[in-house]
């Protein structure tokens, strides 16, 4: 399949390419035939040698190639009056069968081509067109210029037979015989698919010779047909919408019944469906753990009579449970245990705690009571005054003082009270003090004597 | 009486002269003090009380001379006169303690030491002798860097109370023993 979209997409590039080349009129016909003046080419005009295929090759031309080439043929030029009597008789219908819009400029003149330096092989030979050239009346250019060839496809190629090869008239070597074989032409391909056989490679179905050839085939045909599914196609855009047909096997999703869902929530535990999950919730289900705490229960009285139980059944309608009120809100039940988890983080919590040592107390503050143990040696009140001694401004004393109520309290001795008396007595002793330094000097010069 | 001791213009330097003259006293030499104390160690110990008392008797007879009466005048009176003319001769401070009926009399700040302490003894028995007219005897009660204190007796407290010094007494006892013996 891939091949002959391939072979398809060459062909068509190989035809866009051949249709922007210019053309040739092999024919005698005028190249411009809409230009308003026309100018005779100056140099005489030949067409290009023709190359006979290998079944036109007879076997004397084959025998005698390596013998030397006979003398190339002088061209027969066409008159330019001639040229100019073939256009005028062209008619206004081959015309316009012409390609209309030409692409491109017309090609090289008949001068130009003849000074190209290709080769010609057997130019002596008589030139015989091949009935494709003569049907698209295009000639590429690419024959007269030194690129190579293009390589022809299979679509190109036209297998003939010895006999169809003889069937060909021999092209004679002028160019009125070759401007005018285009009916012999078109009656000879109505002719030949007549006369052809299909070959051994191609692949179209023989015609059955006898009648069961037949019905075999049909019969084969028809199992080829059942084995293999009906390519939808697609509707034209004027067709309007199509209904599609759903395959067998194969239906849409049904729309979910809301009641049923309500129910299956409501009532988990009651009914088939809801024990059993259907194959869309199996993938979706997820395994909740069972709740933690204390579960909430409803008391109510056991009904013992019927119409008890008609009554509890309007009441079960109507039994509501209050829910916390905002009170609450912010609020815990103290008697909830935690969860594992939070019981661990909780242990860990408290082991930071204990690890952490508690702050040191100031000198100057009181203890804290938390950690007044109730004990005999502690001071059960807190005293009521804290002086402050310092003999140093390094060193400070404090000074509590100690409860009245303690059971050990310091013993207070005081020293006896004594009543006011002399402790020391002074004798003041009254010298007579000399008025003149004569009575010192004298008084001391008398110390010593008898 | 009661006349403050005046030294403005107690010397007079008389550079065209080369001399140096003390306001109502005769010329003086200033010389060096080891030259002083030179010749004191050199001489005998009557040539340099000599040296002494005539030293004390020119310091009593200017006190006299400003004081007119000096046998009227009170301790401080005389203390302060004739502490500045020792002053002025540069023998140091003149101090005056009464330790009972006892004169001590006291240098301070002398120049000359310890080995003019017997020189500055007989200036004040020069002094005494000038200006009260008493024999007296100037006993070294004791001595320290800064201070030397004489006791101002007769000579029959002089002798006692040499005895005791040189029989190791300390000084207070001394002035005691002599208060004591001399009351009894």
């Amino acid at each position: 399949m891939n091949q002959e979209v391939n072979k398809l997409q060459e062909l068509l590039a190989r035809v866009k390419r051949n249709a922007a080349l210019p053309r040739t009129l092999v024919s005698g016909r005028a190249p411009e035939p809409l230009a308003p003046v026309y100018e005779p080419p100056a140099a005489a005009f030949s067409p290009p040698a023709y190359i006979p295929p290998p079944s036109e090759i007879s076997a004397d031309e084959v025998f005698f190639d390596s013998e030397a080439p006979p003398p190339p043929s002088v061209p027969t030029a066409i008159p330019p009056a001639q040229v100019a009597q073939a256009a005028i008789d062209a008619s206004v219908d081959e015309l316009l069968l012409e390609d209309p819009f030409p692409s491109v400029p017309p090609g090289p003149s008949y001068s130009d081509v003849l000074e190209d330096p290709m080769p010609v092989a057997a130019t002596g030979a008589p030139r015989q067109l091949d009935h494709e050239e003569d049907v698209s009346g295009v000639m590429s250019i690419s024959e007269f210029s030194d690129e190579q060839p293009e390589e022809l496809l299979e679509d190109d190629i036209v297998e003939m037979t010895a006999t169809e090869a003889a069937a060909i008239p021999m092209v004679q070597n002028s160019l009125d015989e070759l401007s005018f074989a285009d009916v012999d032409l078109d009656d000879k391909q109505a002719a030949a698919p007549s006369e052809e056989e299909p070959p051994v490679s191609s692949s179209r179905s023989k015609v059955a010779g006898t009648m069961d050839e037949a019905l075999a085939r049909a019969a084969e045909q028809i199992e080829l047909e059942e084995g293999r599914e009906v390519p939808l196609k697609t509707p034209p855009p004027e067709s309007g919408p199509q209904a599609a047909v759903m395959p067998q096997g194969m239906h849409a999703p049904l729309a979910p019944d809301i009641e049923e869902l309500l129910e299956a929530d409501i009532l988990p535990s009651t009914g088939v469906r809801a024990a059993v999950p259907t194959a869309e919730q199996v993938g979706q289900t997820v395994d909740l753990d069972e709740a933690r705490g204390p579960s909430l229960e409803l008391d109510h009285a056991a009904a013992s009579s019927t119409e008890e139980l008609e009554e509890e059944a309007v009441a079960s309608e109507e039994l509501e449970v209050t829910l916390p009120g905002r009170e609450f809100g912010g609020g815990y039940q103290a008697d909830l245990m935690p969860p594992p988890e939070a019981r661990q983080d909780l242990d860990a919590h408290r082991q930071r705690e204990e690890a952490i040592p508690p702050p040191p107390e100031s000198l100057a503050q009181y203890p804290s009571p938390a950690e007044a143990q109730p004990s005999a040696f502690a001071p059960v009140i807190v005293p009521s005054s804290v002086t402050t001694d310092s003999y140093s401004e390094s060193v400070s004393t404090v000074t509590v003082d100690a409860p009245p109520n303690a059971e050990f309290a310091p013993e207070l001795l005081a020293r006896p009270e004594i009543g006011p008396s002399p402790v020391a007595k002074f004798i003041r002793a009254e010298a007579q003090r000399p008025k003149t330094f004569m009575e010192l000097l004298d008084s001391s010069l008398s110390l010593g004597s008898d | 009486m009661s006349l403050n001791f005046d030294p403005s213009y107690a010397l007079e330097f008389d550079f065209g002269r080369g001399q140096i003259r003390m306001a109502n006293a005769s010329a003086r030499v200033i010389i060096p003090c080891d030259a002083l104390l030179a010749l004191c160690q050199g001489a005998n110990e009557e040539a340099v009380r000599d040296f002494g008392r005539r030293l004390g008797t020119e310091a009593g007879r200017v006190m006299n001379d400003r004081l007119g009466e000096a046998w009227q005048a009170s301790l401080e009176t005389v203390l302060e006169h004739l502490g500045g003319e020792l002053a002025l001769m540069g023998l140091g401070s003149l101090g005056l303690e009464r330790w009972g009926q006892a004169l001590v009399l006291s240098f301070s700040h002398s120049p000359l030491g310890a080995a003019g302490d017997f020189l500055l003894g007989s200036v004040l028995e020069g002094a005494m002798q000038r200006s009260f007219g008493r024999d007296t005897v100037a006993i070294k009660l004791m001595r320290d860097d800064q201070k030397v204190r004489f006791l101002m007796a007769g000579y029959a407290g002089a002798r006692k109370a040499g005895n005791w010094l040189a029989e190791g007494v300390p000084w207070g006892d001394v002035l005691s023993r002599l208060a004591t013996r001399g009351a009894s």
